[in-house]
């Protein structure tokens, strides 16, 4: 099967891999880097479950074929530690109860991330508009709200 | 009971998060294992046909291919919850029965070459005329879907307390109203996948699922290998709701596969498949005839339930009866018949969201308001002086033990100022209330009860062995904070070993509600069994009566003089020296009548307790497009105790989603035997920007027979909260909903019949 030489830098570390042309990002990091944060749930970009983070910008990355993030930066959840440090959302997804199942989680995270990263102070509406992006069957998303309302605070 | 509890009741960071916010938490589809094969499933384009053949063969011949197999290879034994249900095959050599079904398998290399080789798998189907409504299907000429159920009659639960008819026509009021509900999609964000190792004649099994035991009980049956070769393995699970109690087909499919293959297969459903081919919820059409007392009292009750089943048993007899007892399990009914019909159709197989039957109890509900409306009665009122009380039987004799039903009904009518807004509501604006109660567990025979084990290990740690499963609504927190309530050692120090069939003992599983109240129980007794024996080493050392010996922090103290102190590890290896490590054994088997039986008895006590809850809903109706906007939500649950407030309330926030908001946007939609939304584009799971406020009010009562009084932690908003919807339209519109979800045209329709417009 033809292949496609892709390079790019996943979680601070470069990678050069053959993918075939229409693999997904999703499916890239799930069976290639074993990066099996992002999570597959509906496959056509309306959970926002598999969402990581490309050049800055939130992106579902089943909706991303693999050879268009040549020389991208791309951070998944498991990228989002420091020094072995949590990332602020890491922290206050637990202590607020945030976390249920945590199938949306990864993704949810990610998605709050990049809100925080280019806002530092969101109001609670554009927070509830950014997250309404993702689905969680489980939460009613009251604590996934506060979470990232306490995070911003954290960071600030 | 002591209630300076260190760490019971407190808000806990759940043990399971910290591997689910780094994305290291393990579900099925992250599993691979060396020569893993990827499987694809055949399933049937018809609603309903005869196999004539099935032939594999050339799906064989694709290099890559390892196995194919269809239900010519399986030993066509069927799975039923009971003998009397036993009629789904899972793979069939006969007919298929619905759009989606599995036909055919195969497990090869790759996706690409298993869809391949499915693409190559020739059936031969011959159509048979199908049916896709409920009332149409009972009818006599109509398809006979399975040749022993006459008229499609899955199952007809028949209860009759005291005298209906007589009672019925001595009501001041009486009415009767028929309400339907679309079935919604459970919709858990893991779409179904199972991962099956066959290897040295066992068979590993990881999967989502709610009770591993049962599980692994019906596959040995399928496969006809001996339980103990059938071990069912722990892996988390996004989520169930109800969906993932019963084997599953794809369990049976990647079963065949790996044993024909030799290899490790992973079969993963797209979210489209899981819709159409896991689990769907119970459409349904609810008559309800009540007569009331001019006071509004219920006098009687008369019920009439159509279920439609799908193609399959599945939980019948289960399915067909439980929207029935979470409401006689709520209010007090002297004279009640029940006639519920479980109908089979050419559509998939079904299961329980939650306890379902949302027409059924928001059709109940709804209907309370309008008759205590026509009586000049608050429906506060109504729902107190019919609400059961602790101490009471209910009519199908369950006895009512710890009940905080009134101080749920009290409290959030008065955090929502419910009675005044109720009698007056502005135009187009309302509130309504739902009450429900929930059984914490019914009778699963020698399964309703839990067993666990415990042991203390060199460093002072603790592992805990138990059946219980975690479907994301952190039961297995929960069981550590137990533990470590009891043994005095933090929770992380507690390591939990769960959901897995060759180490675990039986166990309800994250079913019928009894994962806090049973399995929690289980690992409370075993805690205390191994306390005991920690605790008299202690004392014997520290020169201490066992009675004034504290456990807290991992250390053995003297409850007088606190300085008197051991660490429990130095307790476990003074107990290695005496050849008698320190471990515990703990059950707890629920006071159920286990002469109970869902059809032919169904009388006696359903379950060791109940919870209760109240639910208010506040929605503004747009008059011009009927769209309903909910701006707040109140629901208070009496969870005897709350063992992690955090997470009861997450409960009951969820809740508030799955079914509040879920009435106004859910519902499975079908055109004939296609079901039109299975995909989260189409079907609308309720988002952030879709949430009311939500006030969650926590109600403790207590329950004498619970671990630290506790009891299930939030279902009754589940099954409350479309209720509260139901009745806060019909106070903004004065008119009776006929049918759920709330979508604005029903709205509109209500509101042009309250015109008098046709």
């Amino acid at each position: 099967m033809k292949t496609m030489k892709v390079s790019f830098n996943v979680n601070s570390e470069d990678v050069t891999l053959d993918v075939r042309p229409y693999e997904t990002l999703l499916e890239t990091l799930r069976e290639r880097l074993f990066l099996t944060g992002a999570k597959e749930a509906c496959g056509l970009g309306a959970c926002g479950a598999c969402t990581v983070i490309v050049n800055g910008i939130p992106l579902r990355s089943c909706l991303v074929l693999t050879p268009e993030v040549e020389g991208a930066t791309i951070m998944t959840v498991e990228g989002l530690r420091e020094d072995g440090n949590l990332h602020p959302l890491q922290e206050t997804f637990m202590e607020k109860g945030a976390v249920q199942c945590g199938f949306c989680t990864s993704g949810m995270i990610m998605t709050a991330k990049a809100l925080l990263d280019r806002n530092k102070r969101p109001t609670k509406k554009e927070i509830v508009t950014t997250i309404s992006s993702n689905v969680c069957r489980c939460t009613g998303y009251k604590k996934i709200v506060e979470a990232v309302e306490e995070a911003a605070k954290r960071m600030a | 009971m002591k209630d300076d509890l260190n760490i019971v009741g407190k808000r806990v960071v759940r043990s399971d998060s910290l591997a689910k916010v780094t994305g290291e938490a393990r579900y099925t589809a992250d599993l691979t294992f060396p020569g893993m094969l990827v499987a694809k499933v055949l399933r049937s384009p018809y609603p309903h046909a005869k196999i004539v053949g099935i032939d594999v063969s050339k799906a064989l011949k694709v290099p890559g291919v390892k196995a194919a197999i269809s239900g010519f290879d399986s030993y066509g034994v069927k799975w039923g919850v009971f003998r009397y249900t036993q009629d789904h095959a899972m793979l069939h050599t006969d007919k298929v029965r619905y759009i989606g079904e599995d036909v055919a398998a195969v497990a090869a290399v790759d996706e690409e070459t298993a869809m391949e080789a499915l693409a190559r798998i020739k059936v031969d189907y011959e159509p048979l005329p199908a049916v896709y409504d409920p009332m149409e299907s009972m009818k006599d000429g109509a398809p006979q879907i399975h040749d022993q159920y006459k008229n499609n009659i899955n199952i007809h639960i028949h209860i009759d307390v005291g005298e209906v008819d007589r009672v019925m026509e001595k009501a001041y009021l009486v009415r009767e109203d028929t309400f339907k509900a679309a079935g919604e999609a459970y919709a858990m964000m893991e779409p179904y996948a199972v991962v099956a190792c066959f290897k040295s004649g066992y068979l590993d099994l990881y999967m989502p699922n709610a009770g591993p035991h049962v599980r692994a009980k019906a596959l040995s049956n399928m496969l006809r290998l001996p339980l103990n070769r059938v071990r069912i393995r722990h892996i988390n699970s996004g989520g169930a709701f109800g969906g993932r109690s019963e084997v599953a087909p794809g369990d049976l499919v990647a079963s065949l596969l790996t044993m024909k293959s030799g290899k490790p297969v992973k079969l993963v459903l797209s979210r489209e498949e899981n819709a159409t081919s896991s689990r769907q919820v119970h459409d349904m059409i609810a008559t309800v005839k009540t007569g009331m007392k001019k006071d509004g009292t219920i006098l009687a009750k008369d019920f009439r339930v159509i279920y439609d089943g799908g193609a399959y048993s599945s939980t019948g007899p289960i399915a067909t009866s439980i929207p029935f007892y979470v409401y006689e399990e709520c209010y007090r009914f002297p004279n009640v018949r029940y006639n519920g019909y479980r109908v089979f159709t050419n559509k998939g197989i079904r299961g329980m969201y939650g306890c379902h039957g949302r027409a059924f109890l928001a059709g109940n509900e709804a209907q309370m308001d309008m008759m205590a409306k026509e009586l000049g009665l608050d429906p506060v009122d109504v729902r107190l002086k019919n609400g059961l009380k602790p101490g009471e039987m209910t009519a199908t004799r369950s006895k009512i033990t710890s009940c905080g039903l009134k101080e749920t009904i009290v409290t959030a009518s008065e955090k929502t100022n419910f009675r005044k807004r109720w009698a007056k509501p502005s135009r187009l604006k309302g509130v309504g209330m739902g009450c429900v109660a929930i059984m914490c567990g019914f009778p699963m025979g020698f399964r309703s009860g839990s067993s666990c084990y415990v042991k203390i290990n060199d460093d002072g740690q603790v592992t805990l062995v138990t059946g219980l499963v975690d479907n994301g609504q952190g039961n297995e927190s929960m069981v550590v904070q137990v533990a470590s309530e009891v043994l005095g050692v933090p929770m992380r120090d507690i390591n939990l070993v769960n959901a897995d069939t060759e180490v675990t003992n039986l166990d309800p599983g994250a079913y019928s509600q009894a994962a806090a109240f049973v399995g929690a129980n289980a690992v409370r007794v075993a805690c205390e069994d191994a306390r005991g024996k920690i605790v008299a080493i202690a004392a014997e050392k520290l020169k201490v009566k066992v009675k004034d010996i504290g456990l807290k922090d991992g250390a053995a103290y003297s409850l007088k003089n606190p300085d008197k102190k051991m660490p429990i590890s130095w307790v476990v290896r003074e107990a290695f020296f005496r050849g008698e490590p320190i471990t515990g054994t703990g059950s707890f088997f629920p006071n159920i009548d286990f002469e109970r039986e869902w059809v032919t008895r169904p009388w006696g006590q359903m379950a060791g307790t109940f919870s209760f809850g109240t639910s208010v809903a506040e929605v503004n109706i747009d008059g011009e497009t009927g769209k309903i906007a909910m701006p707040r939500f109140t629901s208070a649950h009496d969870c005897g105790r709350a063992i992690n407030p955090m997470a009861v309330e997450g409960q009951m926030e969820g809740s508030i989603q799955q079914a509040g908001v879920a009435a106004i946007t859910e519902g499975n939609l079908w055109d004939k035997g296609y079901l039109l939304n299975p995909n989260l584009l189409e079907y609308k799971v309720p988002l952030a920007c879709d949430m009311p406020d939500m006030d969650t009010i926590i109600v403790s009562s207590r329950d004498p027979a619970g671990p630290f009084g506790a009891k299930e932690g939030g279902l009754t908003v589940r099954m409350n909260a479309y209720s509260a919807v139901a009745c806060a339209v019909a106070n903004a519109t004065g008119e009776l909903f006929s049918e759920l979800p709330l979508t604005p045209d029903r709205v509109m329709k209500m509101l042009e019949r309250k015109k008098g417009v046709k």
